[in-house]
């Protein structure tokens, strides 16, 4: 049996983030301004960073925007 | 010690009481509970009395020990199933018993160390008990009995008088017990919509009241008897506290899961809603919701001695010797709630000096009368009967096993098959098949609409997706129904549920997710083929499912970034001013969103796994574009390199937003030294005559100005060739 080499990796804990189903549903986020002004930088086209801190304010917002976003570590 | 034990366990929360004692208090107590023969280490003996209190036989001769009047506290406790009783509850209560001795019953029993006070663990360790009540205050400080000690304790006789009335024997009345159980679902799941806020004084505001008040389900007419209670919602809302379906965090209630319990039968669950009974303070029978700081409501004690009386002489003194062989059946007298009031009036130290004025002229029966129908009936605690014109009443089965010592009642049948879906999304519920489990699942994903003899709930997008983020599944949600359903689910109903919970797969949020981040794309697919992660974010960083730490055996860590700590330098400008070069082990995830708006990567420029991006006048155009700024990008590069935009950068930014440069022919004067041209620059001679320095020892000067400026400097012995 040959044991398998390890793999560089770096952690980032604590990340606060919101994966959408497609990034036509991300740019709906993104264009609602008192959401975007909760996300600190777009990861990709359906990964938005949120501020630390403001995961409250994104819930209560997409909540108010309709949608039922399914709530991961809380 | 454990500073913050579960809420049963008693054990713990007795071994933490006896840790705040001094040395000295310590010894004192041991030394009645466990009676130690040697001098033995402190720790030593709080152990002993935490196990003497598991110890019967140790407990039967302690608490015979003591004086009657605290022999009827623990009997008290004991009886009301609830451990914890606030000092003035119980002084209250020896008073009604004709103890009118005050904190010394209470004091004894702390003495002997069967009751513990529940002590601020910031307080410096309790020398006696009356610091204690000094740092509480005497009516509000809080004793706790172990459960294994109240129990033992229940056999004492109290004294109480039988106020049995004679002769008929109506047919007996009996609630379902379901009342409360679906009224405090109810209540749970309007505060799981939204928390509660209290005020400073732990009381509702207006907004909460009326909300409340107003609510049609809170509200509704009980299926029984026509007793309503005022403020029901209120009742409901604190009681639901009590019982621990609501916590409170930072001055708001809150749900809270629902206690494991509520799957163990009704009879467990409304013998918990009883114990929990006496912790409700800010309602009362007959006024509705009244929060009673500072002073205390004297609804835990009255609504225990009412019940209590209803047990009067039938209930079996635990002196009672076994030679006589078991008991006989206890009598079942039915009593008139008029005589319970009278007793109270008569006896109780504050009851009827907090009753309403118009309460008075029947002596407080109204009050009896809207407890014992109001909430002990549909509680399951007493019967009720109707005879000749008046209602009278008795204990229950499960009122007698509490109260009098009786056996333990016969669960009522269940009945499986009790909803009924319809087409329309709602869900009727027949009383019959409902028990406090099913009640529990019910209110986690749909919202109960009606109470009543059929209760009816309706299926929404909201309370499905509370429901899911509860923990439950479609395919549980589903299965539920289809269990308890006498028909099967109609599919229209299916699909909607089945489409809401697929809208709720649309929007993933991680709350605290652990990102890893590989040198590149290929180490990413091979650490996703061994399953070391499994959601791929980028090309180089992927995550678990469920976005918790991943195994970290088969990685070699080469950093660790808290995604809540400020952001750090972590990037070098090179010489050329547009290359930048990314620190690997420093670079925290933001930077990765953050200098695509600056910067295009270098492709296929990654020696040693070094990132390297580069600006230009179209990447600084585009983060113009994104309303950036050049404050905005010197303040990101300050944090980020430790100095603001390069030159070469700025000359990108504002090239196009200056005046166009120009180009032209100049004389220029070159001097040896910057000295000489420092001189010639001060000199208001040779100064007046200069257009322009260009440099450490250049000049220009005009054409026409030339032959001026060389006369000048032949007088200082300058020569211009």
């Amino acid at each position: 049996m040959t044991v398998q080499a390890r793999l560089s990796a770096k952690l980032h804990r604590r990340v606060c983030l919101v994966l959408t189903e497609d990034a036509v549903l991300a740019e709906e986020l993104l264009a609602r301004k008192k959401l975007s002004q909760e996300v600190a930088g777009r990861l990709t086209d359906r990964v938005l960073l949120i501020r630390p801190g403001r995961i409250d304010a994104v819930l209560d917002e997409l909540r108010k925007m309709g949608h039922t976003p399914q709530v991961v570590g809380k | 010690m454990s500073s913050h034990p579960e809420p049963d366990d008693w054990s713990a929360r007795v071994r933490d009481s006896l840790s705040g004692y001094t040395e000295a208090l310590l010894r004192a107590v041991a030394a009645k509970l466990i009676k130690p023969r040697t001098n033995q280490p402190a720790d030593d003996l709080v152990e002993k009395s935490v196990a003497a209190l598991a110890n019967p036989p140790v407990i039967d001769r302690r608490v015979k020990d003591l004086p009657p009047a605290a022999r009827k506290l623990l009997a008290l406790i004991g009886l009301s199933r609830q451990p914890r009783w606030k000092v003035g509850h119980l002084i209250t209560l020896l008073a009604s018993l004709g103890h009118a001795e005050g904190f010394a019953p209470v004091q004894a029993a702390l003495e002997a160390g069967l009751l513990f006070p529940e002590l601020n663990p910031l307080a410096p360790p309790l020398e006696e008990f009356a610091d204690w009540l000094g740092q509480s205050g005497t009516l509000a400080a809080v004793a706790f009995a172990h459960p294994a000690v109240a129990t033992r304790a229940r056999g004492e006789d109290l004294g109480l008088p039988d106020l049995a009335g004679g002769g008929l024997e109506p047919p007996a009345r009996q609630s379902d017990g379901l009342e409360w159980p679906l009224r405090l679902a109810a209540v749970w799941q309007q505060v799981h919509a939204g928390p509660v806020r209290l005020t400073q004084a732990n009381t509702l505001f207006k907004r909460d009241q009326t909300r409340l008040q107003g609510d049609e389900v809170l509200n509704a007419p009980p299926a029984d008897l026509p007793v309503v209670v005022p403020d029901p919602g209120a009742l409901s809302l604190f009681w639901a506290a009590a019982a621990g379906l609501l916590g409170e965090t930072d001055g708001e209630l809150r749900a809270n899961p629902f206690p494991v319990a509520w799957d163990a039968g009704l009879l467990n669950v409304l013998t918990q809603l009883f114990a929990a009974l006496p912790l409700v303070e800010a309602w009362d029978p007959l006024a509705g919701y009244a929060p009673s700081e500072p002073g205390l409501s004297p609804f835990p004690s009255a609504g225990l001695l009412a019940l209590l009386l209803l047990a009067g002489g039938g209930r079996e003194p635990a002196d009672r010797p076994r030679s006589q062989g078991p008991p006989a059946p206890p009598a079942r007298p039915w009593v008139d709630p008029g005589a319970v009031a009278g007793w109270l009036w008569e006896h109780h130290p504050s009851w009827a000096g907090a009753l309403p004025p118009a309460a008075n002229t029947d002596r407080g029966r109204a009050w009896v009368e809207a407890f014992l129908f109001g909430v002990a009936y549909p509680l399951r605690l007493v019967e009720a009967a109707h005879a000749d014109t008046s209602w009278v009443v008795r204990l229950s089965d499960l009122g007698r096993h509490l109260l009098a010592a009786g056996p333990e009642p016969v669960a009522p049948p269940v009945f499986p098959q009790t909803l009924l879906v319809q087409p329309n999304a709602e869900v009727l519920a027949y009383r019959q098949g409902l028990t406090p489990g099913l009640i529990g699942t019910l209110s986690r994903f749909a919202r109960w609409k009606g109470i009543g003899p059929a209760c009816t709930l309706e299926l929404n997008p909201e309370q499905t997706y509370r429901g899911l983020e509860a923990g439950l599944t479609y395919p549980m949600i589903l299965q539920t129904l289809a269990r308890h359903g006498t028909r099967p689910v109609p599919p229209s109903v299916a699909d909607l549920l089945q489409g809401w919970a697929n809208k709720r797969e649309r929007i993933t949020v991680y709350a605290s997710a652990v990102l890893v981040e590989f040198p590149t794309p290929a180490d990413l697919d091979e650490a996703v083929a061994r399953g070391v992660v499994s959601v791929r974010l980028t090309d180089r960083i992927g995550m678990t499912a469920n976005g918790k730490e991943p195994g970290l055996s088969q990685l070699r860590l080469i950093g660790n970034r808290d995604y809540e700590s400020k952001p750090q330098r972590c990037v070098t400008v090179g010489d050329d001013g547009v290359t930048l070069t990314v620190d690997a082990a420093q670079a925290d995830l933001l930077l990765e969103a953050e200098i695509a708006r600056y910067a295009d990567p270098l492709p296929g420029d990654a020696p040693g796994g070094v990132r390297r991006f580069r600006i230009g006048p179209q990447s600084l155009r585009r983060a113009a574009d994104l309303g950036l700024a050049l404050s905005d990008i010197d303040v990101w590069f300050q944090d980020r390199t430790g100095a603001p935009l390069s030159p070469a950068g700025r000359l990108f930014l504002l090239g196009r937003q200056l005046p166009p440069p120009t180009a032209g022919r100049r004389l220029v004067v070159q001097f040896p030294t910057p000295e000489i041209t420092d001189g010639v620059m001060q000199w208001p001679e040779t100064r007046m005559l200069v257009a322009e320095r260009l440099g450490p020892t250049a000049v220009v000067v005009e054409e026409d100005a030339l032959e001026a400026f060389r006369r000048v400097m032949a007088e200082v012995g300058l020569v211009l060739s």
